[in-house]
C-alpha cells in the first residue's frame, strides 16, 4: 500500500526544528524515491550474491502516462520496435461507470527464466545480481528467447531508426543528420559504450529490460522508477529486511504475472 | 520439355533471389517485415519446409540403400542428392534469418546443449555430413557404408521432429505447446520427401529402375496425406472445442482471415486433391500427374508450416500488449516483404537448379533420365 509507504517515510524522516514563534507544522513527507535511493546505496555495499533486486508496481497509483516507457527508451536509446517497458491499457466497466486499468510490463527478471535455457550460445543468462542479461557480443540473433518469453518482454533490434524514409534536408537547416542526433547517441547498456553503426551490436540482437543495470552500478535507480510521476514503481533489494520492497511484497494483495507457469518473477504488482 | 521449363523457372527464381541475397547481406534484416512480436516468418518456415524435405528424402532413400527393399531399388542416390540440395537451401534460409550469421561458429564452440536451436545446429550438421559421405560412396561405385546410413537415419529421425520441439518447448505459447508437434513434423518430413521424389521422377522422368518404386511411393504418400489430414483435424478441432484463446484464436485466424490460403491451398490443393488422385491406381500411374501432385503436396505443406509458425506469434501474450505502444514494427501484423519473398524464391531456384544439374550433369549421380534421354 503506497499510503502506508508514505506514512512510513514520514515517520522515518528526521524531525525538523521549527522556530519558536512559528505555528507547529507537520514535517514534510519525504519522497519515496529518497528512501529507495538510500536503500540502493546500502544494497550496493553488500555483495551481489546477497542482493535480490525486486520491482513492485502499484497499479492503483499508475495513471497510464507512459513516462516510464519513454524514459526507458531515452535511457537505453531504443530504436523503433524495441520497447522494454510498455504500459498496457484496459477499459473496464460500462459507460458511465468506466475506469481504466494500466499495467506497466518490464522484464520480470524471472528466477526460473524460460528464455535463458533456449539460447544456443549462452548469450542470455541470470547475472550474479539475478538480473537476466543479454551479452550483445555473444548473441547470434536467432530469437528463440523471444519465442520462449511468456511475457513478451523481449524484442529484436532489426536496425531501424526513427528517421528512416524522411527527407535528408539541408545541412545548415534541420537536416536529417542533425535531427538524428538522438539515435546516434552512444548506448551504455551493461556498462559498455556502443555506437549505433551498421550491423554492429546491438543491431541484430535481442534486447530487453535489465532494470537499468548500468544505472544501478552507478548507484542510481532505474529510469522508469525515477520518472514515475505517480510514484507507482518501487525498486530495491528484497533481501534487505528494512527495505520498502521487502515490506511491500509481504502484502497479501501482491500478485505476480502468470505465476502458474512457475517462472518466479521478480516483478510484483499491487492491485 | 519439362526440364526446359524447370530450368527457366529455376533461373528466373535464382535471379530474383540474387536481389534478395544482396539486400539481406547489405541491409541486414531491416527490410524484412518482422516486428516486435512476429520475429519468425517466411524464412524460418522455409527452413522447416526445406529441412523437412531433406530429411524425408533421406528416409525414403534409406529404404533402398540401407534396407535394400527391392521396390525402392534405384532411387537411393537421387533421394540423397535431393536431400543434400534441399538441406543446403534450408540452412541458407535459417542463416539469412539470424541477426548475426557470422557468429554461427559460437553454436559449435560455445554451445548450450539444452537449447533446441543448438540441437538443431548440431543435428543438421551431422545429418549433412552423413548425407554427403553416403552420397559420395554411392557415386564412387561402392555401396554406402552401413554405419553411415544407420547414423544418418538416427540423426534424420531426430532432425525430422526437431522443429516441432523447437516450438513446442515454449510453454507460454499454447498453440505450439503440444506434445504431438514433433510427431507432426516427422509426418510432414516423410510426406514432403515422398512428394519431392514424385516431382523428380514424375516431371523429370525416372529411369526404368527407379520407376518401379512409383506405385508404392504414390500409395504411401496417399496414406501419409490421410495421416496429415487426421492430425490437422485432431489439432484444430481440439483447439476450437477447448476454446482457450491462446489456442483457438490462432486457429480461427488461419481458418477465417487466411481462408483462401488455408481451405484452398493447404486443404484442397495440398491435401484432398492429391489424396484422391494418388489413391486411385489409374491416375497414380500417370507420371506427369503424379509429379504435379507432388508439387501440390509441397505447396500445401509449405503453407501448413507457415500456419503453425506465424499465427502463434500474432496473439497477445498479455491483454492489450500489442496496443500498449505505437510505432514502427510494434504490431502483430505480418506479411512477408519483397526481400523475404525474393530470398525465398532464390532458395527455391537453388533447389530446382540443383536437382536439374544433378540429373543432367552429374549423371549417373541422379537416376533420372538426363536431358538428352528425356
Amino acid at each position: 500500500m503506497v499510503n502506508s509507504a508514505f506514512a512510513a517515510e514520514t515517520q522515518q524522516a528526521p524531525a525538523q526544528a521549527a522556530p519558536v514563534s512559528a505555528p507547529k507544522q507537520a514535517p514534510a513527507p519525504q519522497d519515496v524515491l529518497v528512501r529507495m535511493h538510500k536503500e540502493l546505496q546500502a544494497a550496493l555495499k553488500r555483495s551481489q550474491a546477497e542482493r535480490r533486486w525486486v520491482m513492485v508496481i502499484d497499479l492503483r497509483r499508475c495513471i497510464g502516462c507512459h513516462a516510464c516507457t519513454v524514459a526507458c527508451i531515452s535511457e537505453n536509446k531504443l530504436p523503433p520496435g524495441v520497447v522494454y517497458r510498455p504500459v498496457t491499457i484496459k477499459e473496464v466497466g460500462v459507460y458511465p461507470k468506466v475506469s481504466m486499468e494500466f499495467l506497466p510490463r518490464p522484464c520480470m527478471q524471472c528466477d526460473e527464466p524460460p528464455c535463458t535455457e533456449v539460447c544456443p550460445v549462452h548469450a542470455t543468462y541470470k547475472n550474479s545480481d539475478g538480473i537476466v542479461v543479454v551479452d550483445y557480443d555473444q548473441c547470434i540473433g536467432c530469437r528463440a528467447c523471444i519465442a520462449a518469453c511468456p511475457y513478451g518482454a523481449r524484442t529484436f533490434d532489426f536496425g531501424h531508426n526513427y528517421l528512416e524514409g524522411t527527407p535528408k534536408g539541408m545541412e545548415f537547416l534541420l537536416s536529417q543528420e542533425k535531427a538524428n542526433a538522438y539515435e546516434n547517441k552512444v548506448n551504455i547498456e551493461y556498462g559498455k559504450r556502443r555506437e549505433r553503426n551498421g550491423h554492429a551490436s546491438p543491431v541484430g540482437n535481442v534486447r530487453k529490460c535489465h532494470f537499468c543495470l548500468h544505472r544501478l552500478e552507478a548507484g542510481i535507480l532505474p529510469a522508469c522508477t525515477t520518472t514515475c510521476i505517480g510514484r507507482a514503481t518501487y525498486f530495491g533489494d528484497a533481501n534487505d529486511k528494512g527495505s520498502l520492497v521487502h515490506e511491500l511484497i509481504a502484502r497479501a494483495d501482491v500478485v505476480q504475472l502468470k505465476k502458474e507457469l512457475g517462472t518466479r518473477p521478480r516483478v510484483y504488482y499491487i492491485y | 520439355m519439362n526440364k526446359s521449363i524447370a530450368y527457366t523457372v529455376g533461373v528466373i527464381a535464382l535471379l530474383i533471389g540474387l536481389y534478395g541475397f544482396f539486400d539481406r547481406l547489405v541491409y541486414g534484416e531491416a527490410h524484412a517485415a518482422y516486428g516486435s512480436f512476429v520475429v519468425w516468418g517466411l524464412w524460418v518456415a522455409a527452413y522447416f519446409f526445406l529441412g523437412g524435405i531433406a530429411v524425408g528424402c533421406f528416409l525414403w532413400g534409406s529404404l533402398d540403400l540401407l534396407f535394400g527393399l527391392e521396390t525402392f531399388k534405384g532411387m537411393g542416390k537421387t533421394a540423397l542428392w535431393a536431400a543434400l540440395v534441399t538441406l543446403v537451401a534450408g540452412l541458407m534460409a535459417i542463416g539469412f534469418d539470424l541477426g548475426h550469421m557470422e557468429r554461427i561458429w559460437k553454436a559449435y564452440i560455445q554451445v548450450n546443449f539444452h537449447s533446441g536451436v543448438a540441437e538443431d545446429v548440431w543435428a543438421y550438421t551431422l545429418f549433412g555430413i552423413f548425407t554427403l559421405i553416403a552420397l559420395y560412396q554411392s557415386c564412387s561405385g561402392s555401396k554406402p557404408a552401413k554405419v553411415i546410413l544407420i547414423l544418418g537415419l538416427i540423426v534424420a529421425l531426430f532432425v525430422a521432429g526437431a522443429p516441432g520441439k523447437l516450438m513446442g518447448v515454449n510453454a507460454g505459447r499454447m498453440y505450439w505447446h503440444a506434445g504431438l508437434l514433433p510427431v507432426q513434423f516427422l509426418i510432414f518430413a516423410l510426406t514432403t520427401g515422398a512428394a519431392m521424389l514424385m516431382v523428380i521422377f514424375g516431371l523429370f522422368g525416372a529411369s526404368d529402375k527407379a520407376a518401379r518404386s512409383f506405385p508404392v511411393l504414390t500409395k504411401a504418400t496417399a496414406g501419409l496425406l490421410f495421416v496429415n489430414l487426421y492430425m490437422l483435424w485432431a489439432y484444430y478441432s481440439e483447439g476450437l472445442t477447448g476454446n482457450m484463446p491462446s489456442v483457438a484464436e490462432p486457429i480461427r485466424m488461419v481458418m477465417q482471415e487466411h481462408a483462401v490460403l488455408f481451405w484452398l491451398v493447404q486443404v484442397a490443393v495440398g491435401l484432398l486433391i492429391p489424396l484422391v488422385v494418388l489413391s486411385q491406381s489409374r491416375t497414380a500411374a500417370n507420371p506427369a500427374l503424379v509429379g504435379v501432385m507432388g508439387l501440390c503436396v509441397l505447396l500445401g505443406n509449405l503453407v501448413s508450416r507457415y500456419f503453425i509458425l506465424v499465427p502463434a506469434q500474432q496473439i497477445d501474450l498479455l491483454e492489450g500488449l500489442s496496443s500498449a505502444f505505437h510505432g514502427r514494427g510494434y504490431t502483430l501484423a505480418y506479411t512477408p516483404s519483397m526481400t523475404e519473398w525474393a530470398v525465398f524464391l532464390g532458395l527455391i531456384g537453388i533447389v530446382i537448379l540443383g536437382l536439374l544439374i544433378g540429373a543432367d550433369y552429374l549423371h549417373p549421380l541422379c537416376q533420372c533420365k538426363s536431358q538428352k534421354e528425356a
